[in-house]
């Protein structure tokens, strides 16, 4: 007992409590303390009183410094236990299944997208055909209204000698040999104007070298107002011919090709003498 | 000081939580030790953000290697606060922290070296002073050398220039005095 009162009282139990002691002095220690109670308790004592002279000592650290400290704690502790025994096959599947997806939509969607540009294409293709026939249609269409709008104004010009009340129709009898000839020749006094219907033309058809040619007679004198045809063609136009202002009487000659100066009444086809 | 309320667990049961890595056992753990160990560092580490990271460090290493902690070899908060000491010491002597020291403006010099003589005023040691005063001035001495400054007894022998043996008596002396202090109060 004398033996462990010494150990006791030599002081290395303090220094075992204060760490200040190497390997295998502390290995001593425990072995001494595990053999006899008295070194256990009075090392007991020891660490006691060095616990409560800590607190004495203890100083608060900064209140921000905890959540700061846990925390370094706590991740570790995420690191070390909760990741390792965490399988993962969900998140793989999730993965695997959407990668694949995403790209067959893309596939997809741009062979749509040609296939519908190659219909587009086609489509405007025909349209513009079709719109280059119609607007040829159209041409052609406004070259035919323009046509039937001179005819129609034509008609009504030659109408308009008909209504017109300053014309006089005057008619041409056949004379001598032609007695089934006749025409229409319309005058107007005032405009001083002659004109003969070429439709209602009823003489025969004159040769190369010969022309028809329409005399006014004026004071008992012939005065040449010009020459005509008669040929089966160019039969619907009202033929304007000289002006003259007081005719007595028409009559038409037969003459040679250009006319004559003074008429040949041998060869005279129709008047109104 | 009450901002929340302070989780505080029997030893026997904190040991055990601390053995499952359990989350309170963290907070139990800061909760019932951090100002004791704090009290310690602060007293041989005197720049506030330094002793600060020294503790952080304490709390890691305690819970990465608690598994090396036994019953046997004594109490929880012997262990912990060598662990605290030793990572302290580990860190004043260091090169960075050296270098530190040395970067250091005159003027700050001053302060630094008035810090390590403890001359300045702090009121949180103010307790401890009435109480280190109950001890002679060879206890204190050796006291202060040993548990605030770190040294070893070999070192605290040079430093005071007195027998080993004599060191380790005085330092006996000064614990039981300090513990006939607790026992009355």
């Amino acid at each position: 007992m004398e033996d462990v009162k010494a150990y006791i009282e030599s002081g290395i139990l303090e220094l075992y409590v204060l760490g200040d002691l190497s390997p295998e002095e502390r290995l001593q220690v425990q072995d001494m303390a595990s053999k006899h109670p008295a070194v256990k308790s009075e090392l007991g004592e020891i660490e006691k009183s060095m616990v409560l002279y800590a607190e004495e000592n203890a100083i608060e650290p900064a209140e921000e410094l905890r959540h700061k400290i846990l925390n370094s704690l706590v991740t570790n502790l995420a690191d070390d236990r909760i990741f390792s025994s965490q399988p993962e096959p969900v998140k793989d599947n999730v993965v695997q299944m959407t990668a694949p997806k995403q790209n067959n939509f893309y596939k997809y969607a741009f062979a749509a997208c040609l296939a519908l540009l190659l219909a587009s294409v086609v489509v405007l293709m025909n349209v513009y055909s079709k719109l280059q026939t119609a607007n040829t249609q159209l041409i052609a269409m406004n070259n035919q209204n323009a046509q039937y709008a001179k005819t129609v104004s034509f008609m009504n010009d030659q109408l308009g000698v008909y209504r017109d009340t300053t014309f006089k129709i005057i008619k041409l009898k056949g004379m001598a040999k032609h007695t089934s000839s006749s025409m229409l020749v319309a005058f107007s006094h005032s405009k001083k104007k002659v004109m003969i219907d070429m439709a209602d033309l009823a003489l025969p058809e004159n040769d190369q070298t010969h022309q028809y040619q329409l005399w006014a007679i004026v004071d008992k004198k012939p005065v040449s107002l010009g020459v005509f045809d008669k040929s089966s063609s160019d039969t619907s136009e009202m033929k304007v011919m000289a002006a003259v202002s007081e005719p007595q009487a028409f009559a038409v000659t037969i003459e040679p090709r250009g006319g004559s100066a003074s008429p040949h009444l041998d060869q005279l086809v129709v008047s109104n003498l | 000081m009450t901002k929340r309320g302070k989780i505080s667990l029997s030893e026997e049961e904190l040991v055990h939580a601390l053995r499952h890595k359990e989350k309170v056992a963290a907070e139990a753990l800061y909760d019932m030790y951090s100002a004791s160990l704090y009290g310690v560092i602060v007293r041989i580490i005197t720049d506030t953000p330094t002793a600060e990271d020294v503790l952080q460090e304490t709390f890691v290493k305690i819970w990465h290697s608690f598994a090396s902690y036994s019953t046997d070899k004594g109490r929880l908060f012997t262990w912990m606060v060598n662990i605290a000491r030793n990572l302290a010491i580990d860190k004043i002597r260091s090169k960075d922290f050296k270098n530190q020291n040395k970067n250091q403006e005159l003027e700050n010099n001053v302060t630094f070296i008035d810090e390590q003589r403890n001359t300045v005023y702090k009121p949180e040691l103010l307790g401890i002073k009435d109480l280190v005063n109950t001890l002679k001035p060879e206890q204190k001495s050796i006291l202060e050398l040993v548990y605030f400054k770190g040294y070893t007894h070999v070192e605290a022998a040079d430093e005071l220039a007195i027998p080993l043996g004599t060191v380790k008596t005085r330092l006996r002396m000064g614990l039981i005095e300090l513990r006939k202090y607790f026992n009355e109060s």
